[in-house]
């Protein structure tokens, strides 16, 4: 304005860049920089964390298709079929114990007998059980004398593999004369399994005698006091036959067996994906099959989120809808707070208190109904997951909350002003507004507790196998093992770069994998929401 | 009680527009404002408000902005209820001679008497059936063709069904600016209420959707008694049948619009209306 007067000594038009400058970079453009260099750190850091998991963890298929590779060269695969056969009599043995126990049970607390009677009283079924179970005394035999040649196969190869390694490293060490000494047997696995194989006609006189002598056990069955023992009996009869009947497919097997089959990389596979053992240090075989562990995470999870998922939503619709500002001031930040504390807390809370709290509860008498109760393990899947559940309560509750919080104002004021009460607005207006945004709250929750590692390390119980799903609910007091709590636990003890070693790796890019899953379903939903709202 | 009311004046204490000629029949007072005093928090918002609202005609509330018109809409159906710290520190509303802030009123059946519509039009993220039916439903209606003629019905009064018939389970926010404001107006015309609060029904619309809205508000008058917020002073000349003047939180000047218009009695009504503030 003032510059009209000014038209004598007119001023520059000055409109070109005079900043200070670092580096060649004015101030804006260095406060630019060092945001856009944060922002790829970060990314950096993610591409990083995605090479190393798949460097490391790509080598272990290769691996464990040789560790499959040895399993069938040494003749393991061929003396495992019979070795199945053994196993799946003991569990029919494990049938009768339990049917004994349960007689047992009836004579001494139904018909009120002395333990010295009712044990008189099933002599016969004793006998009964003894005589089943001798009779796989010889298979039994067949079955150890052939494991013995094989694992010996086994070693005799692995030692040849070390001592080629050891050869090799002495080469590369330029050590040629120790180098040549040191002995180089080739294994002719063929030959090797001639002992194995040969033994194929004894192995069928034994087991056409097991057979035979089966089916002349479960001709009759012991007397039984009552309508469902002999129930029990009569299923049992029905099992051995049907085990019988199994017996030319497994000669079928034996037969067509040929340890020069080459193992492909579909088959390591599927070992790993579908693999229900995970056994490791095995004086027999080692399997790496994520199954277990992955069962376990989603059991520990999917009880985390049917507590969780009630108790944050409805938190969350408490605190956005009908507290008073007083409440809102109190629970919000004690809920967040939860986050605030250290998970290995939580573990040792759990240990030392939940878990034994969670047991005495359930031998309390009037509670037996409870699927799974008493509970027989401290530590279980209900212990950790309730503890994880109080971790991913407060994600939950607080992108609950922003989500409900999102809904437009005017929607509330609509459903208002057309005669709506305060519930029924939450209801039918504001939930349905926010159920997007709460969806991904709760897969976001989901992501949260399946990567918790330390709550399921101290509490989950720990044991490697896929959980008894025939118990029903009860399935939730078992001890399990999952996909974080194998990684902190064997990593440090694992030879580096084993196939141990790399199995941990792969088992951690799944989590990873099943991570960023959940986070892109969750974005994802958040965006749809965004682009209707 | 329905008082008539013989002549436009005493209506308000600002201005005694006693004598003139009306230049339509006074309608029966149906909305009855006297002495209201307004506070939000510590804020007074309105100063003492004399208002008589008639039955079955259009009143616009004009005024520059923050001057209370939408405060006091919003008092009409306690709508204000839901903001902290707004209260009545004095006066009282009337609609048929009930005081609509008597502890015995049940703010939620004052709503189903009481309809609004909002400046910013606000369809609920459902389909357009669902929008038109919502109010019906919270009443526990759920009757099928009950709905059915009751959204038939709503949006033939809204002007809309021609446009919308074939596309009923569609989301409400598919449609264009206009339509959802009319949508809107079908939704708070279903639960059949006898008074219809309008806050600037048309500040987000084009000209065309605009001139929509008003000539279904010509329509409405019929069946509604309707009062508008505006901020056009067009459309309240061209579709209410009385106005009242608001300024700085007080009733400056209540009279027919033509009067109001054309012959204002006080200088600041005279200032406002010719654009020469506000």
């Amino acid at each position: 304005m003032s510059t009209s007067t000014e038209t004598e000594t007119r001023p520059a038009f000055a409109i070109t860049k005079a900043r200070t400058r670092f580096f060649g970079l004015s101030f804006d453009e260095c406060i630019q920089t060092f945001f856009g260099g944060s922002a790829l750190v970060a990314v950096l850091v993610l591409g990083l964390i995605v090479v190393f998991l798949f460097r490391e963890g790509a080598q272990f298929f290769s691996q464990n298709r040789q560790n499959l590779e040895v399993y069938r060269r040494a003749g393991l695969e061929y003396v495992d079929y019979i070795r199945q056969q053994e196993s799946a009599h003991t569990a029919l043995t494990r049938y009768l114990a339990d049917v004994r126990l349960r007689a047992l049970t009836h004579f001494t607390q139904t018909e009120q007998l002395p333990l010295g009677d009712a044990n008189a009283r099933l002599a016969d079924f004793d006998a009964y059980a003894d005589r089943f179970a001798d009779a796989a005394l010889s298979l039994r035999g067949v079955a150890n004398d052939l494991g013995d040649v094989a694992t010996s196969i086994k070693t005799k190869f692995s030692v040849s593999q070390d001592r080629l390694v050891q050869r090799t490293q002495l080469l590369a060490a330029g050590r040629k004369d120790e180098a040549d000494a040191v002995p180089i047997e080739t294994i002719n696995f063929s030959q090797e399994l001639q002992p194995i194989i040969m033994t194929f006609p004894a192995y069928r006189i034994v087991r056409d005698a097991f057979a035979d002598e089966l089916n002349a056990i479960v001709a009759t069955v012991p007397e039984m006091p009552t309508a469902g023992l002999r129930e029990r009996m009569e299923s049992f009869q029905r099992l051995t036959r049907e085990y019988v009947a199994t017996f030319p497919e497994t000669e079928r097997l034996m037969q067509t067996w040929d340890h020069r089959k080459p193992v492909s990389f579909a088959e390591s596979f599927s070992a790993f994906l579908f693999g229900r053992q995970w056994l490791t240090a095995s004086f027999w075989q080692d399997w790496y099959g994520i199954l277990p562990l992955l069962t376990g995470s989603l059991m520990v999870s999917g009880v985390a989120l049917t507590i969780a998922v009630p108790l944050g939503v409805g938190a969350a619709i408490y605190i956005n809808q009908l507290a008073r500002s007083g409440e809102q001031k109190l629970i919000k930040p004690a809920i967040e707070f939860i986050s605030a504390i250290p998970s290995v807390v939580l573990g040792f809370f759990g240990i030392a208190i939940l878990g034994t709290l969670l047991r005495e509860v359930s031998q309390v008498g009037w509670l037996r109904w409870l699927p799974g109760f008493p509970i027989a393990e401290r530590l279980n899947v209900l212990t950790a997951g309730c503890l994880l559940a109080l971790i991913s309560i407060p994600t939950i509750f607080t992108l609950a909350e922003d989500a409900l919080n999102n809904v437009p104002r005017a929607f509330k004021e609509g459903s208002y002003a057309l005669g709506a009460s305060r519930v029924q607005t939450m209801l039918r207006i504001i939930v349905p507004a926010a159920l997007s945004g709460i969806v991904s709250a709760v897969l976001l929750g989901f992501g949260r507790v399946i990567g918790e590692t330390m709550v399921v390390l101290l509490c989950a119980g720990n044991r490697i196998a896929i959980p008894d799903f025939t118990q029903g609910l009860g399935v939730f007091t078992q001890p399990v093992h999952t996909m974080t709590g194998i990684i902190a636990q064997e990593m440090g003890e694992v030879v580096r770069g084993s196939i141990h070693y790399r199995a941990l790796f792969v088992v951690g890019m799944v989590l990873f994998f099943l991570s960023l899953v959940i986070n892109y379903v969750a974005q994802r939903i958040v965006r749809r929401r965004l682009a209707v709202g | 009680m329905e008082t008539p009311v013989t002549t436009a004046p005493a209506v308000s204490r600002s201005i005694n527009i006693a004598g003139r000629a009306a230049s339509l029949p006074p309608g029966r007072t149906l909305i009855d404002i006297e002495a209201l005093d307004f506070f939000y928090g510590q804020k007074q918002a309105l100063f003492d408000i004399n208002l008589k609202l008639e039955e079955k005609r259009v009143t616009a509330f004009i005024g520059p902005s923050g001057c209370g018109k939408s405060t006091l809409l919003r008092c009409l159906n306690r709508m204000n209820d839901l903001i902290d710290g707004a209260r009545i520190q004095r006066g009282s509303i009337k609609v048929r001679d009930t005081d609509i802030h008597d502890r015995s009123v049940d703010p939620i059946e004052l709503r189903k008497r009481v309809g609004m519509v909002f400046q910013k039009s606000n369809p609920f993220p459902k389909s357009i059936y669902e929008n038109v039916t919502y109010g019906l439903r919270i009443q526990g209606i759920r009757n099928k063709t009950r709905l059915d003629e009751a959204v038939e019905k709503s949006l033939r009064g809204a002007a809309l069904w021609d446009e919308v018939k074939d596309r009923l389970h569609e989301s409400g926010l598919s449609l264009s600016g206009g339509q959802q404001q009319r949508l809107c107006i079908a939704r708070a015309i279903a639960v059949d209420p006898e008074i219809l609060l309008m806050d600037e029904p048309c500040s987000a619309l084009d000209p065309i959707a605009t001139a929509k809205i008003e000539e279904l508000i010509n329509e409405l008058k019929t069946k509604y008694t309707i009062i508008i917020v505006t901020h056009s002073m067009q459309q309240a000349a061209r579709c209410s049948d009385k106005t009242a003047f608001f300024y700085l939180g007080r009733l400056i000047e209540y009279d027919e619009t033509r009067k109001i218009f054309m012959n204002p009695s006080n200088p600041q009504t005279e200032a406002y209306v010719s654009g020469r503030f506000g």
